[in-house]
């Protein structure tokens, strides 16, 4: 294999990986501040690639399909933690895992009898042909994504460490009760977590849905990779969830290079239940001890 | 005395008089679609059965037995249909090998909890799913594999669709009464222990990490064996049928009918699997009726977990025994 082959799989494989980086990054954002995995998030990431299709169908510009449906995927994850997820806040994580389960059933359900079973194309951002960069041609839809998950990271940070909400956002990861104590609405926070997760989510979903088409069954898979990524560089922690994502995907684009590509969703499923099980904290992560 | 006297109804009558109506319904119908059915409903019941010994009394959620059922249903559609193996050691090594991969799955899960022995069992499922479609030389790719042969006994074939009814609710009742025994002696009693506080479980004696392997190996192998049957009482199983929205419909089974209860689950998993099927029991019903019920059969299971989670955490199961609680006290009141 030569350079630019190689360099062709690395594209490839860090375009898949800022994708799971973001869905990535929305486990983390729920987890940081609720400590549950939420099953939902997939359907969040097939929701953002659906209702922009559903967008432009309607006659939106797609900078406004886009947008919009960003923004309504964003709605939705708030509402379902304020309908069916607040009630139980203080059930067992079994409990509110199961609500998610049955959320991100709904959802799917729901996006079938609104949208069908087919699979849904999205035009490109911006259309023309490839870049030629040292020998492997990079769609420009990819730099989309690139640079998309670059202002999110960017604007997920300065949110986390610059404003009064990431303050409370991190008070909250810490200890529930304290940041009440301290006069933070941490139901306020928990929702917010929802709604910042949804968006990620579904801009992930957006910004790949030109390339690899998208459909109602898409959430279970792109969750999962998104999960093995956030995992991968230990839950809770947003740095983690980018490199995990970007690790994530190079391994994949690698096993494809070298293995072979039947077994490419295999791969990264098996790597989501390797760290599982040899190192659940991540590879970033500080081992962390149940006490009584 | 009259709660014992329902408590007995309840334990030992109830059921009696559900396995003689089960058994009755060849005597009074010969309608094939409705065996059919009514197959499918015990072959789920099995599965569901063991799901909730381990889901339901130890607590340890799975999102992967579809895969299960899918190995079961595999390895005894290729033992019978091209390796030509006798039906009953068929079936016996999907149970097994299914058991096995349960305990393949529970020893590294061992450390897991919740949230992550849910995702870990997932990705089990979905690596399953992978596998049925690629392992071409055996499962016959998105094809599926046909021509799997009638479960038979030497020279005895059981080929008509009450004879496969009789059969699959046969031994859906065995594990019924299997795994009510196991609930009420010593291992579900740590299960139930282990359910509450695992710590505390082990503080108290109970080896919670054989006792975890052998639940989840249990729960595995009665899966495998529905699937074994599965696939010889429908001839033909294809990759989709042993996806990740089965494990998650069975979660539902067993969280709409109450955790911590065998009754509840196996009642949720008839209503629901009878739900799409619903012209099989009401011979009136309109096909655009029957087509919505299928249509919308996912929202309405995914609605009814959370709706039963938001406002009956109990299940069926638990409003049952809420509204027999009430019955006692105004009973009382009364005398």
């Amino acid at each position: 294999m030569n350079s630019a082959e190689l360099l062709q799989f690395v594209a490839s494989g860090l375009q898949n990986g800022a994708v799971y980086a973001l869905v990535a990054l929305g486990f983390t954002l729920v987890y940081a501040s609720t400590g549950i995995i939420n099953f939902a998030q997939g359907e969040f990431f097939m929701l953002g690639g659906m209702l922009a299709v559903a967008g432009v169908r309607f006659g939106l510009p797609l900078p406004f399909a886009v947008l919009a449906s960003v923004a309504g995927t964003a709605a939705i994850g708030l509402l379902f933690e304020r309908v069916a997820l607040r009630p139980r806040r203080d059930s067992g994580p079994l409990v509110l895992i199961i609500i998610t389960i049955g959320g991100s059933m709904v959802m799917k359900s729901l996006a079938r009898h609104a949208f069908g079973p087919n699979e849904l194309t999205l035009p490109p951002f911006s259309p023309g042909d490839p870049i030629v960069l040292a020998g492997a041609s990079i769609d420009r839809q990819v730099l989309w994504i690139w640079g998309l998950t670059i202002v999110a990271v960017i604007a997920l940070t300065f949110l986390y460490s610059k404003t009064k909400l990431g303050r409370a956002m991190r008070a909250c990861s810490l200890s529930h009760d304290a940041a009440r104590l301290m006069g933070i609405d941490t139901a306020r926070v928990v929702m917010i977590s929802f709604g910042l997760a949804a968006a990620l989510g579904a801009l992930g979903g957006v910004a790949v849905a030109p390339l690899t088409q998208t459909a109602f069954d898409v959430g279970a898979r792109a969750g999962l990779k998104g999960f093995a990524a956030a995992i991968l560089g230990g839950l809770g922690n947003p740095i983690g969830a980018v490199v995990g994502g970007l690790v994530l995907g190079i391994l994949e684009s690698m096993s494809v290079a070298f293995i072979s590509s039947t077994y490419k969703d295999a791969i990264s499923l098996v790597i989501l239940l390797a760290v599982l099980f040899l190192r659940p904290q991540g590879i970033l992560g500080k081992r962390g001890r149940e006490k009584v | 005395m009259t709660g014992s006297w329902m408590r007995r109804i309840g334990g030992f009558a109830l059921p009696l008089a559900a396995c003689c109506l089960l058994a009755a319904v060849p005597l009074i119908t010969n309608d094939r679609y409705l065996f059919k059915v009514l197959t499918f409903v015990g072959l789920n019941v099995i599965v569901v059965a063991g799901l909730a010994l381990l889901f339901g009394f130890a607590g340890q959620i799975s999102l992967g037995h579809a895969a299960f059922v899918g190995i079961g249903a595999y390895t005894c559609g290729y033992l019978t249909a091209v390796a030509g193996v006798p039906w009953p050691i068929a079936v016996l090594a999907g149970s097994v090998l299914a058991a096995f991969g349960g305990l393949l799955l529970a020893v590294p899960s061992l450390r897991l909890k919740g949230h992550y022995l849910a995702m870990a069992t997932l990705g089990f499922n979905e690596i399953m799913s992978v596998l049925f479609v690629e392992l071409r030389s055996i499962t016959g790719g998105n094809d599926g594999l046909r021509g799997i042969p009638f479960a038979s006994i030497g020279a005895w074939k059981i080929d008509t669709p009450s004879g496969n009814y009789l059969l699959v609710w046969a031994v859906a009742v065995v594990v019924l009464v299997l795994v009510g025994n196991v609930i009420r002696t010593r291992p579900g009693r740590a299960m139930r222990a282990l359910h509450g506080s695992e710590l505390g479980a082990m503080a108290s004696g109970v080896d919670t990490r054989g006792l975890k392997i052998q639940v989840f190996a249990l729960s595995a192998g009665l899966a495998g064996l529905a699937g074994a049957l599965y696939a010889s009482a429908v001839g033909f199983i294809s990759p989709s049928t042993f996806s990740l929205e089965f494990s998650v419909l069975l979660i539902a089974m067993v969280v709409v009918g109450g955790t911590g209860s065998l009754a509840g689950p196996v009642t949720a998993c008839v209503l629901l699997t009878l739900l799409p099927y619903a012209d099989a029991l009401i011979p009136g019903l309109s096909k655009d009726a029957v087509a919505v019920l299928q249509d919308w059969e996912a929202d309405i299971s995914g609605f009814a977990m959370i709706l039963v989670l938001l406002f009956a955490p109990g299940g069926v199961a638990g409003l049952v025994r809420r509204a027999a609680a009430a019955r006692r006290t105004s009973v009382r009141e009364a005398a």
